[in-house]
This record gives structure tokens, C-alpha cells and sequence, in this order.
């Protein structure tokens, strides 16, 4: 397998794996993954073994290509507004009135 | 054999030549009777039938309405209420989707064909998936059983063993705060003639070990108690009853960790856990698969409830559904890689959503143990009615108990059982948190709760009453004595 990746190359996988984050319609899923990316390259960051970080390496440019997809499939059927991401509806409404 | 065969080809053959009024009346039987179109029921439509189209909103919807929305509509225009019952089911994961859609599309060979690459890819894919579940739980491979779900796991461990030990073995324990489907199987399996022990909870949901010991009999064959209580969030002493039942020989232990799997740490062998039950859409996969472990050393037997193709050691026939598999298996890998970034994630939520609560409201009672999931938090508001409660929160998705019996306005059984006074069982919400509720949603709902608690109890008498200083429960309601 390669050597270590160079800063340059986990910063690289950082920016993409954010904006993939980033690019999911669904309130949740595009909050999770892009809590869960800042963790896991938080992580790699702070990782003094360069075998281990190799390792998280590989599995985080894995997990790009699973979320690439997901992120497509979550742009076609997902992305209805939630009721968090828009203040300025008023609450308490019933449905019959 | 040839010689009884052919008679009875004969008198088949001999047989069409009566006409059908005849046959019935002096006709031996045979293995397949035909019924008459006078057994055949066919009903009239009643005159108030209107095409399915038509949709009559029921009397438990609380007054929503059901709206579908229609994706070519403008998405900005309508606002989803955030869901907070993860007790009920969870989202797909994005990723758990993404493992599935192959098997749905191209891959979509039947696992149990042998002869084929399609069949082989399908086989793979289910066994991957069989090891990743059996990994999250400490077992192997091959104790693990795919079903459509706990309940029919739950149903076949527990009616399953229970018939297959009839003979010497009548007695079943389980609890009182057990869901439904373990509820129903005891009572269907108690009219077959079994006795069952519902074993009653402390005040904080647990067990008391004590009390299970004195349940036990010499010819006890079953003890099911479940992981994590599905309303409460009650985790069970799990590990110290397995430790106890290993000490009676031939009892088996099954429990039912829907809610548990993936969320917390299970080990079956840690445990000492003969029969498990998993779902699927608990831990953020499909719905419609569920799995079993049923531990091969020492070897549990139990009677099938399905049979057919021998499929699933025999215990389960029927062709796998693979991209349903494929996702238990997948968002059971997910569970187990990400169960310490949730587990940190949920419990600083819960803290947030319970102290934000605790401070501006009063009179608000935790329900169930403290040390519970913390995925699962169940209030109970003092003179305030849960459904009122829930009315009037539109654009939160709660329930006040399990979905199963979100129908019905009878308090919560399981609350019940824990000791909980009527109108303080009729007064709880369930709050459901996991991997994909956020901080801003969490807020969110502590905003609304607060709100709505307040603006309910200045409409309620009974608050006034409080307030004033009056105890509740001195006053005598009934009208008999004017």
C-alpha cells in the first residue's frame, strides 16, 4: 500500500468529504455527516501513528464514495423542509383549521 | 405404495363421471375436499362504500389531517414536524440505502440458488451481512437467523421452545413490561395450557433478581425479559440474570434486544443468552427483517412456526428477501463502528432535553430507571394530558407511549406497572433520540414543550387547584353524598 498521506492529501479528502456532507437535501443526514466528518478527521488529526492513520485514511476515502452516492439518492427523494429549519413559521397550528 | 396409487387413480377417473350434487353426499374423503360455492362467502359492498380513494379520517388521528405530499409539488412549501420517536422506528440510514440499492436492481439473484452466479452473489451478500450481525452481538456466524422482524423472532422463541419442551416442561416467566408480541405469545401459548409467571417490575422498571429466583420451578423452560424497554428506556440487569439462570440447568433465557442492539454493548456470550431478538429498523436499517440468535452450543431446539424449504437451519423457511438482509447487515456494521460517537451524541441530547425541561417547568417526573438508554426519555407532565399534549405539538412527531398502542387513550401498561399513578401514566410523552436528532431540534422541542405545558395548565382547574394549595388526590369526586 502507499505511504502515510502527505497533510495535503487529508486536507484535500476534508474539504470533499464536507462538501459532500453538505450537499444532502435531508435536514438530518446533512447534519449528521457533516458532524461526523469534522469527528472523524478530527480524529485522523490527532493520531500520532502513521500505520493507524494510513488505515483511517483509506476508510475515510471509502466512506466518500458510499456517501457520494448517498447524497445523489438523498437529492432525488429527499429534502422536505423540517419544522426546525424554519423559524419563522408560526407553530402550535392544528391541521383542521 | 404403487398399488394404492393406482386404486386411487382409478376412482378418480371413475369419480368424473358423477355429476357434482351426487358426489358430495356419498363420496369418501379425500385428501383435498372440495368446498361448495355455498361455503364461499361473498358479501355485498355496503352502501356507504366509497372507492379507496376515499379516505375517513379516524378518531385517533387527533384531529390531523392526513396530507401525502406530492413530490412534484414545491418542496418549500409545506414544513415536516421533526420526529422524535427513534422507539418507533428510525430513519434509513443514507448508507445502509446505499448497500441495499445494488441488491435491488441488478443483484437481484435468489440466495438460496446454487447453480448460478447470481445466486452466488446473493448468497454472499446475506452472508456478509450474517457475520456483520453476529459481530455486533458476540456470536457466531451460523446462531444467526433472519426473520421479518422481532415480533416474529419473539413469537418463535417463545412459543417455539415452549411447544418443543411441552412434554416435561410448562412453565414460562417473563415480565410485566414486556412488549406486546411477547405479551400475546404468552397469553396465546397460557390458553394451549402452559403457565406463565408475569414477573412485576420495581419502581424503576428493573427486575428484582430475588423475585426471579423464587419464580423459578423445576419445570420452568423459558425466561424471556427484554434488553431495553421500548417506552421507558429501562435497561435490564441482563448479564447478572443470565449469570442466574446458567445456574438451573435446562431453562432456556431469551431477550428481546430490539431496542437495545447496536445502541448499547450485547454480548451473548457475556450474557449467557440462549435466544436473542434483533430489528432492523430499530437500528437505523430496513424494516421488514429482523434477526434471531439462536445459540447452537449448548444447542437450543425449537419448534418452527414457518415451514417449508428447510431454509435458515430449518427455523425459518422461506427465500430471504437479500437487499433487506443486506441492510440489517449493514446498518448493524454502522452500529458497531459508530456505537461510541451515538452513545456520546445521544447522552449529551438527553442531558440537554432534560435539563432544558427540568428548569422551566415544575412538576415533571422522570419515568423509568435513571440509568436507562438515554435514548429514551419518558416524561410524565403533572395536570397536563399526554394526548392534549401531543395535539397541540404539530410539528413534533411524539408519541406517549409504543406505537403499537399509540391508538388507544388506556394509560401506558408498561407505566403502570412501574407503579405509576393513573393520570401520571396518562400525562407522559416518550422522547425518542438517536443518531440524526440535533442540537437545534432538541431546542427546539424544549421551546414548544415549555410553551405549550404552561398554556395548558393555566386552561386546567386542576393547576388552579394546585396552586392554590389543595391536594388532589384529598378530593372526593363523586357526586353520591349531595
Amino acid at each position: 500500500m502507499s505511504a502515510v498521506p502527505s497533510r495535503r492529501a487529508v486536507l484535500g479528502l476534508y474539504s470533499s468529504t464536507l462538501r459532500t456532507a453538505k450537499s444532502f437535501s435531508s435536514y438530518n443526514f446533512r447534519n449528521y455527516f457533516v458532524r461526523r466528518t469534522r469527528d472523524v478527521f478530527r480524529n485522523i488529526q490527532t493520531e500520532q501513528d502513521p500505520s493507524r492513520v494510513q488505515s483511517m485514511y483509506q476508510e475515510a476515502v471509502k466512506d466518500l464514495a458510499v456517501l457520494r452516492r448517498s447524497a445523489i439518492v438523498n437529492q432525488l427523494y429527499g429534502g422536505w423542509r423540517l419544522a426546525v429549519e424554519d423559524p419563522a413559521k408560526p407553530v402550535l397550528q392544528r391541521g383542521d383549521d | 405404495m404403487l398399488s394404492r396409487l393406482s386404486r386411487s387413480a382409478a376412482k378418480k377417473a371413475a369419480s368424473k363421471t358423477i355429476s357434482p350434487a351426487t358426489f358430495s353426499a356419498g363420496a369418501r374423503r379425500n385428501i383435498v375436499q372440495p368446498s361448495g360455492a355455498e361455503r364461499a362467502s361473498v358479501m355485498d359492498l355496503p352502501s356507504t362504500y366509497k372507492d379507496e380513494s376515499h379516505f375517513t379520517p379516524r378518531s385517533d388521528m387527533l384531529g390531523f389531517k392526513l396530507e401525502v405530499p406530492r413530490r412534484e409539488e414545491n418542496l418549500k412549501e409545506k414544513t415536516r414536524p421533526i420526529y422524535l420517536d427513534m422507539q418507533a422506528t428510525t430513519p434509513v440510514d443514507p448508507r445502509v440505502l446505499d448497500a441495499m440499492l445494488p441488491y435491488l436492481t441488478d443483484q437481484y439473484g435468489n440466495p438460496h440458488s446454487r447453480t448460478h452466479a447470481y445466486g452466488w452473489e446473493a448468497e454472499q451478500g446475506v452472508e456478509d451481512a450474517r457475520k456483520h450481525v453476529a459481530d455486533l452481538i458476540g456470536a457466531d456466524p451460523k446462531d444467526i437467523v433472519f426473520t421479518s422482524g422481532a415480533t416474529e423472532t419473539n413469537n418463535m422463541a417463545i412459543k417455539g421452545v415452549a411447544r418443543f419442551h411441552k412434554e416435561k416442561k410448562k412453565h414460562i416467566i417473563t415480565t410485566q413490561t414486556e412488549h406486546k408480541c411477547v405479551l400475546d405469545s404468552c397469553r396465546k401459548l397460557g390458553e394451549e395450557g402452559f403457565d406463565i409467571t408475569y414477573l412485576p417490575v420495581q419502581n424503576n422498571g428493573v427486575v428484582d433478581l430475588n423475585v426471579l429466583e423464587a419464580a423459578i420451578r423445576p419445570d420452568t423452560s423459558l425466561v424471556s425479559i427484554m434488553t431495553v424497554n421500548n417506552e421507558t428506556g429501562v435497561i435490564q440487569p441482563i448479564k447478572e440474570i443470565g449469570a442466574l439462570l446458567r445456574k438451573h440447568r435446562g431453562i432456556y433465557f431469551h431477550t428481546d434486544a430490539a431496542q437495545a442492539a447496536g445502541k448499547i454493548p450485547v454480548d451473548v456470550n457475556e450474557m449467557n443468552v440462549d435466544l436473542m431478538s434483533i430489528s432492523g429498523h430499530k437500528l437505523y436499517g430496513p424494516k421488514g427483517i429482523g434477526a434471531a440468535y439462536v445459540r447452537r452450543r449448548p444447542r437450543v431446539r425449537l419448534e418452527p412456526i414457518i415451514n417449508g424449504g428447510g431454509q435458515e437451519r430449518g427455523l425459518r423457511s422461506g427465500t430471504l428477501p437479500t437487499a433487506l438482509v443486506v441492510g440489517l447487515g449493514e446498518a448493524a456494521r454502522i452500529a458497531r463502528k459508530e456505537m461510541a460517537r451515538d452513545r456520546s451524541h445521544v447522552e449529551a441530547l438527553s442531558k440537554r432535553l432534560i435539563e432544558g425541561i427540568n428548569s422551566q417547568v415544575e412538576y415533571v417526573v422522570r419515568n423509568g430507571d435513571v440509568e436507562g438508554y438515554p435514548g429514551c426519555v419518558n416524561l410524565s407532565f403533572s395536570y397536563v394530558e399526554g394526548e392534549s399534549l401531543l395535539m397541540a405539538l404539530k410539528d413534533i412527531a411524539l408519541s406517549s407511549g409504543s406505537a403499537c398502542t399509540s391508538a388507544s387513550l388506556e394509560p401506558s401498561y408498561v407505566l403502570r406497572a412501574l407503579g405509576a399513578a393513573e393520570d401520571m401514566a396518562h400525562s407522559s410523552l416518550r422522547f425518542g433520540l438517536g443518531r440524526f436528532t440535533t442540537e437545534a431540534e432538541v431546542d427546539f422541542v424544549v421551546q414548544h414543550i415549555v410553551g405549550t405545558v404552561h398554556r395548558l395548565r393555566e386552561m386546567s382547574p386542576l393547576w388552579e387547584m394546585v396552586q392554590e394549595g389543595i391536594d388532589i388526590n384529598s378530593i372526593d369526586w363523586s357526586q353520591s353524598q349531595h
